[in-house]
């Protein structure tokens, strides 16, 4: 459950091609780590990945099945949580289970004993056991990112993809970020994208990269062939040097 | 040269930065700066002047007048000395509370105390906006163009204006013919008030939602009622709920004029006892309406204030006998 497959996906904004002819294939399980400078289209897939937005051309399948709008089984993990910070860490994981909720029992909060025993074991997943309770704006950008991948769990997600996760976190809370999604996603057999932009959290956590530049994809591949000279490509020439050299600051400016 | 830079129209134009050629680039720049400011304030003189005489039209319109108010000065301290009867202790002349509370407590010619008539105004605007609360709720949600595409929303927010177009007094003299003069027909005005004003406030409170919340929820495949409820409605519940306070101060205050136009409760007193001419009734009574609106205003504030989470515990004994330490402490600072 979960494979993915990306055919020949393009979308374009007016006339801003933001993805240009990119196709992949995921096997169930796999966890794959997105890389790329800020506007190279990673927001872009993920967003076509999850149906919050329709592609241009191509065509994006889950299990064969061809997506066309927001699913259940297709959980997202945003940068900036997108949580209801007025309510609890487990009413906002139980917002988890909407997909496979009626309306009138959701909106009456008549969730069944199954779907909130999921929500509790979700929050324990990622170590918020004991602040459940606890509303979100209460607690730090790190409890809130986990709060947001308990809700992406309560989904059940077969395939779950997460938009910079880490990007707006210290680096150790970084680091707990991605351990607790990693092992979560492992456990589960959760095939999953997640995008970053830090090289060596990358390294540390992925097992699978895809590199984009300007909308088209210019890597797909393990941990070994991620060179330096790729990671140079993906990047871009930034030449650090002037900066460096920068002691002079007219000079860094050129 | 210098004699003409000398002059005082040269030093002039140079100040208002009019008519004056910067002497390099930086001058140049400031001279511009100047002129800016130049004709910012003339055009806060022009407006002053338009506000000057739109007032004085406005007095002449309402038939203002000073000799009035000094011609009749004598008849009004002596009606003020009504308002305010007085008695003597010792020998020391003190305000007569004794006569107010006498009216209070057991108010010829009525069949009860006065405070069954604060009673009924507190009921009257508490029922007035427990009903308008649903429609308010509904018609706020459906006008926001968060939540109805825009054409659409304007159906819903075109109804809330008419309704805030009509004053309350104005709805309960429609509603006469359906409850007479009582406090029904008036609870009736109020609840159709609030739908109006309440719904207003819900819509704005709506605009100013979050986004990424509302992306959240949609993405767990959530369909839309599910994204209104949870992503947009539970970021405004706590807010709707003190919003819904405000309104019911408000609404206690419109209770009382209601009565002046026969809907009871205080006003109706109040109305009666200007019949009779009774100054120092009407003060007893003016003196009930400050207790009773103060008294909701300040449950209704703490409220407000735990809800918006900058609560501070204070016990009421606090609240009252910390009264001067903490005035003393604002004027101090």
């Amino acid at each position: 459950m979960g494979s993915i497959r990306v055919e020949n996906l393009s979308k374009s904004y007016g006339n801003v091609d933001a993805l240009k002819d990119v196709s992949f294939e995921l096997d169930e399980g796999e966890f794959a780590v997105l890389l790329g400078v800020s506007g190279a289209g990673k927001s872009t897939l993920l967003r076509c990945l999850n149906g919050l937005a329709s592609p241009t051309e191509g065509a994006i399948y889950i299990d064969d099945e061809r997506i066309t709008g927001p699913r259940d089984d297709v959980a997202m993990v945003f940068q900036q949580h997108n949580l209801i910070t007025q309510l609890s860490a487990y009413e906002n994981a139980l917002t988890g289970a909407l997909g496979r909720t009626s309306s009138l029992r959701s909106v009456m909060r008549w969730h069944n004993r199954q779907e909130k025993l999921e929500a509790v074991r979700a929050l324990d997943t990622v170590g918020l056991l004991d602040d459940a309770s606890k509303k979100v704006r209460q607690m730090s950008g790190g409890q809130q990112q986990r709060v947001g991948i308990a809700r992406a769990l309560v989904q059940n997600p077969a395939t779950m993809l997460a938009d910079e996760p880490v990007a707006s976190l210290d680096p150790a809370s970084a680091e707990t970020v991605m351990a607790y999604l990693r092992q979560a996603a492992m456990e589960r057999n959760i095939t999953s994208i997640v995008s970053l932009h830090q090289v060596n959290i990358a390294r540390e956590f992925g097992e699978r990269f895809i590199g984009l530049r300007d909308g088209e994809l210019i890597f797909d591949g393990g941990i070994d062939d991620l060179t330096i000279d790729v990671i140079d490509e993906i990047y871009g020439n930034v030449s650090t040097d002037a900066i460096r050299r920068g002691r002079d600051p007219e000079e860094a400016h050129v | 040269m210098s004699s003409e830079n000398d002059s005082l129209g040269y030093k002039l134009r140079a100040y208002f930065g009019i008519g004056y050629e910067g002497e390099d680039a930086i001058d140049q720049r400031l001279t511009d700066l100047k002129r800016a400011k130049t004709i910012g304030r003339i055009l806060s003189l022009a407006a002053a002047v338009g506000f000057l005489y739109l007032f004085s039209q406005a007095l002449g319109q309402v038939g203002f007048s000073i000799d009035e108010i000094v011609r009749y000065w004598p008849a009004f301290s002596e009606a003020m000395g009504g308002f305010f009867p007085t008695t003597t202790y010792l020998g020391i002349p003190f305000l007569d509370f004794g006569a107010y509370w006498s009216f209070i407590s057991n108010p010829p010619g009525y069949d009860h105390p006065l405070w069954d008539y604060a009673v009924t105004t507190l009921a009257m605007s508490f029922a007035g906006t427990a009903l308008g609360f649903p429609l308010a709720l509904l018609f706020g949600i459906l006008g926001s163009e968060r939540v109805t595409p825009f054409p659409f929303n304007f159906i819903f927010r075109g109804v809330m204006s008419t309704i805030r177009a009509i004053p309350a007094l104005v709805w309960a003299l429609i509603f006469i013919p359906l409850g007479g003069l009582s406090p029904f027909t008036a609870t009736l005005a109020i609840g159709t008030d609030t739908i109006g004003n309440m719904g207003r406030l819900f819509t704005d409170e709506l605009e100013e939602i979050e986004e990424g919340p509302i992306e959240g929820i949609s993405s767990t495949g959530a369909n839309r009622p599910q994204t209104v409820v949870f992503g947009m409605l539970s970021q405004v519940y706590t807010s709707f709920i003190a919003w819904a306070l405000y309104i019911f101060e408000i609404n206690t205050r419109v209770a009382v004029t209601m009565g002046l136009i026969g809907g009871g409760g205080l006003g109706a007193v109040l109305s009666a006892e200007r019949r009779f001419y009774n100054p120092t009734n009407i003060m007893a009574t003016i003196l009930v309406v400050l207790v009773l609106v103060i008294t909701v205003e300040m449950i209704s504030q703490r409220i407000r204030a735990y809800l918006r989470g900058d609560w501070e515990p204070m016990s009421t004994a606090e609240l009252f006998l910390g009264f001067p330490r903490r005035m003393t402490e604002s004027l101090w600072r």
